[in-house]
């Protein structure tokens, strides 16, 4: 992740609230979008980020607080006099005209000669790798090929901020992977903000600078990818990141910049500060992801600590086995992912297994 | 499948009893007697010649002409205001405007010319080709409505939000996206109001003056049995007429769910 | 652009009021003076107070009118019955014996004959009914019968006939989109389990098509009580149902007060029955689930 902070910002939320009659949509956004940023909306479907991303795009009225689009207050400024461009979730592809006419369309009012306009709408294709499709029907276009020309007729009117909502929500799966990497590669070359609201957790890790994510119309939490996956701020957002493994525990002491503590079939821990969140009020429990834990074979031996552990389930994935294993004797399961390499057989169930961890690797959620 | 050879010889017979009396009509308008009865008595064209030379029939066509063109007109344009507002905006009193605006379809005709007529006669109005307009609009109406309800829903809203994002403003943005879009909606709409109103009686019957308009004359003329050859005769042309209007009719609409990438539900009923 | 919803609910009552407007100002406005009439004393085109009720005494009891309301009852209830148990076999058949690629057509040609002129329509029965006519002449051509049928003669019975040709279509339409939704897995599960085809139709396909059945009875009940064509053509006015009944008050006793009583009357009567197969629609279809 090569985002740097000191970028200037390009969109700011102050206290904004919208209601739909009685209900609360979005709760008291706060934040900044940097100028030049992948910034990713994340959250399950119904958390706001829709209305969020449509309250840049002024297609939504915000109900109190302040939106600054590069430095100024959009209250009241229409979408078309909006310096964004929104790629919708259905495209939204004019059916009755070509794809020239499509990628041109917010070119009517553009002073420039004929000419000139043409050669835009060719460059704006060529750069979404639709080279030459200009005079096809636009309702006989496939699914990638939409999205290539509601990006081209997005970005052809230079907007300071491109807005994707679940633009590859439609795509199969070999099709998404496919676009993922072109839109990073897109959004570096134009070098513009794209805000991308999206509800698959996997593409936003693999997409954004920065990722705020979404919960019942606040923002849990916002920060890069790594932070987000090593050291989210709550359970909620941990088990909405990827998998992780929630073991019961009890907080010891607290002195410093070191937190001791108690967790059920791992025995005492001190971790680190920064990784114990403000609490929430919770029964305190500490998570782990399952890459974290290893299992050790015959003579190996642990690099921190080491826990024994009997084999429960075992899900075989091919290039990767999963594990759940009972810990130390307790109830507490917990899954664990190993790599399936040569020489190493996949473990049966019952198999009594030497478990290798980190303390550091461990979040205190409270 | 026995039991689907069955039902198919069955719905064959059920066409042949939906059609008969159509079918009928061209026989017997080309048939050279004035008893319309078995057997045939030969060939003749003179019952057309008869309807084209009676005056008083085309200046009842000429009328109904201009009643359906006012009515369609203004009909699919009511329609396009009532199908935009039911399907894109959220508004107090909804239910109770559309409930009201497509009420004529369940209210039976005789009321409604009834009711409309004791109004028109107690303020004075005297009875013309308007207040006839007047009523088929309102009956029209809902057909319009539901026509233009399904052009509209098979419209992604999108569409609109993108033309707005891409600079237009509101009124280019219907000039451009909307309107071409719902256009064979419209076509379909201004058809079938048309066939609705040339059709009509009980209201162009009760709501015109002494003047009739076509369905009226017809239903006058049937009471001669010497007219109803060339009545026959003339049946046998509306009814082609109203066949190529409908294909047409329901060719546009289905053109139109096609373009607007949206899929077909059924006919127009 | 904006959109809160006060900006949105304006919008939209901009656009429903033209056509509104028009609806309050053409139907609403006239229902309600119709409503004012018969609760008043009607005499020589002209109405006056004091309110009454008068009309509807008169509209119950009067042996004219019971016989007339009755009349128009029993010949809506066979039209219905006999359109109804017609189409729903076609409808059966469009929808599961017919290519999906061929339904449309189908269903536009059982619809065509309903947008061809009703006035030539009843006309032509007329003239196929009648005393030495279309029927007359085939029937004795073939040698069935030696005396006219005169089918005509029998006022209720050409109306019927006419009526249930005239509305057949409207009945295949809400029988067939019923029978559309009906799931088909369930229909093989049902032969899974042992049933025969029939006794499939019986407990699966037909209660599931019922709302159908009764959207098909009302859109077929509703227009054919307040009928006025076919009783004045067919019936030659001999046979009047209760919408000549209503002109006859209005226009040739010129005695509004009655005739809007009627009106009234059978709108009640076409309300009646409507609410109540829906109701029974409702409770039909709440008790299964």
């Amino acid at each position: 992740m090569t985002f740097s902070d000191d970028r200037p910002t390009m969109i700011e939320f102050k206290d904004v609230h919208k209601y739909y009659g009685d209900y609360h949509a979005l709760r008291g956004i706060n934040g900044t979008i940097k100028a030049g940023e992948f910034f990713s909306l994340l959250g399950p479907s119904g958390c706001g980020k829709t209305t969020l991303l449509r309250t840049i795009a002024g297609f939504e009225d915000i109900s109190s607080g302040v939106v600054m689009i590069d430095g100024k207050d959009v209250a009241g400024v229409a979408a078309n006099a909006r310096p964004t461009n929104m790629v919708f979730q259905s495209y939204a592809i004019f059916p009755h005209m070509s794809v020239a006419e499509n990628v041109g369309f917010g070119l009517r009012r553009d002073p420039r000669p004929k000419a000139e306009k043409a050669k835009a709408v060719a460059e704006a294709l060529e750069m979404v790798g639709l080279k030459g499709y200009g005079a096809r029907a636009a309702h006989a276009l496939s699914g990638g090929q939409r999205q290539r020309v509601a990006l081209a007729r997005a970005l052809i009117l230079k907007p300071k901020v491109l807005l994707l909502d679940e633009p590859l929500s439609a795509l199969d799966k070999k099709m998404r992977e496919h676009m993922q990497v072109e839109l990073i590669k897109l959004q570096r070359q134009v070098g513009i903000t794209f805000i991308l609201v999206t509800h698959d957790q996997e593409e936003a890790l693999v997409m954004s600078d920065r990722i705020a994510v979404m919960f019942e119309g606040e923002i849990a939490q916002l920060a890069d990818p790594e932070t987000l996956y090593r050291r989210p701020n709550s359970k909620k957002v941990a088990d909405f990141i990827g998998t992780m493994n929630f073991i019961p525990a009890e907080v010891l002491s607290e002195a410093g910049d070191k937190v001791e503590i108690d967790a059920k079939g791992l025995g005492r821990v001190t971790i680190d500060a920064s990784m114990a969140p403000p609490a929430h009020g919770e029964s305190p429990v500490v998570g782990l992801r399952p890459e974290t834990l290893t299992l050790l074979y015959d003579d190996q031996k642990p690099l921190e600590r080491e826990t024994d552990g009997v084999i429960d389930e075992v899900i075989y994935f091919g290039d990767m086995t999963y594990y759940d294993v009972y810990l130390g004797g307790t109830d507490v399961e917990v899954r664990l992912s190993m790599r399936n390499v040569p020489g190493r057989p996949v473990l049966e169930v019952g198999t009594k297994v030497r478990v290798a961890w980190s303390p550091s690797a461990l979040v205190l959620f409270r | 499948m026995k039991q689907g050879t069955g039902l198919g010889v069955y719905a064959i017979l059920y066409l042949v009893f939906l059609y008969a009396p159509i079918l009928i009509l061209p026989v017997f308008a080309l048939n050279d007697s004035q008893v319309v009865a078995f057997p045939l008595k030969g060939f003749t064209t003179r019952w057309f010649g008869e309807m084209w030379a009676d005056a008083n029939l085309r200046s009842a066509l000429l009328r109904s002409l201009v009643i359906a063109l006012s009515t369609s007109t203004i009909a699919t344009v009511l329609g396009l205001f009532a199908a935009r507002a039911s399907v894109r905006y959220a508004f107090p009193g909804k239910p109770a405007a559309m409930g009201l605006i497509m009420l004529p379809m369940v209210l039976p005709d005789i009321v409604v010319a009834m009711a409309l007529l004791i109004v028109l006669l107690s303020l004075s109005v005297p009875l013309s080709m308007l207040t006839i307009i007047m009523g088929h609009v309102l009956l029209c109406m809902p057909f319009a409505v539901a026509i233009l309800t399904s052009a509209f829903q098979s419209l992604d809203k999108s569409l609109e939000e993108a033309a707005l994002d891409l600079g237009e403003t509101r009124a280019a943005t219907f000039r451009l996206i909307i309107l071409p879009l719902v256009m064979p909606g419209i076509i379909a709409s201004f058809l079938i109001c048309f066939t609705i109103s040339i059709d009509e009686f009980v209201l162009a019957n009760f709501l015109g003056s002494g003047k009739p308009v076509l369905s009226v004359y017809i239903f006058g003329q049937f009471r001669f049995p010497a007219k109803v050859p060339s009545m026959l005769a003339l049946g046998t042309l509306l009814v082609l007429f109203s066949i190529i209007l409908l294909g047409f009719a329901e060719y546009m609409r289905r053109r139109g769910i096609a373009k607007a990438g949206g899929k077909d539900s059924g006919g127009f009923l | 652009m904006a959109q809160t919803p006060s900006t949105e609910a304006r919008a939209g009552l901009k656009l429903i009021s033209p056509p509104a407007l028009y609806a309050i100002l053409m139907l609403a406005a006239p229902l309600a003076t119709v409503l004012l009439y018969s609760v008043l004393t009607g005499e020589k085109g002209s109405v006056s107070l004091p309110l009454t009720l008068d009309n509807y005494h008169d509209l119950l009891t009067k042996p004219v009118y019971r016989a007339l309301m009755w009349r128009s009852l029993i010949v809506s209830f066979f039209v219905t019955l006999a359109t109804v148990i017609l189409a729903y076999p076609i409808a059966y058949f469009v929808s599961f014996h017919v290519a999906p690629s061929r339904k449309a057509l189908w269903l536009f040609l059982i619809t065509i004959p309903f947008w061809t002129s009703y006035i030539i329509r009843v006309a032509l029965w007329r003239t196929i009914l009648g005393y030495d006519g279309i029927f007359d002449s085939v029937v004795m051509g073939l040698g069935i019968t030696d005396t006219q049928p005169n089918i005509l003669s029998n006022g209720v019975l050409s109306i019927i006939i006419t009526l249930a040709h005239a509305y057949a279509p409207f009945a295949v339409l809400p029988i067939f989109v019923s029978l559309e939704k009906v799931d088909r897995s369930l229909l093989e599960a049902g032969q899974d389990l042992g049933e025969s085809r029939w006794m499939t139709f019986l407990r699966v396909t037909l209660p599931l098509s019922l709302p159908g059945v009764i959207a098909a009875v009302l859109i077929v009940f509703i227009p054919t009580v307040g009928d006025y064509v076919t009783p004045e053509l067919i019936g030659g006015g001999k046979t009047p149902m209760i919408a000549n009944l209503m002109e006859v008050a209005m226009l040739k006793q010129r005695d509004q007060a009655m005739g809007s009583a009627i009106a009234v009357g059978a709108m009640t009567i076409v309300a009646l029955i409507s609410v109540a197969f829906v109701l029974w629609n409702k409770r039909y279809l709440g008790g299964r689930k």
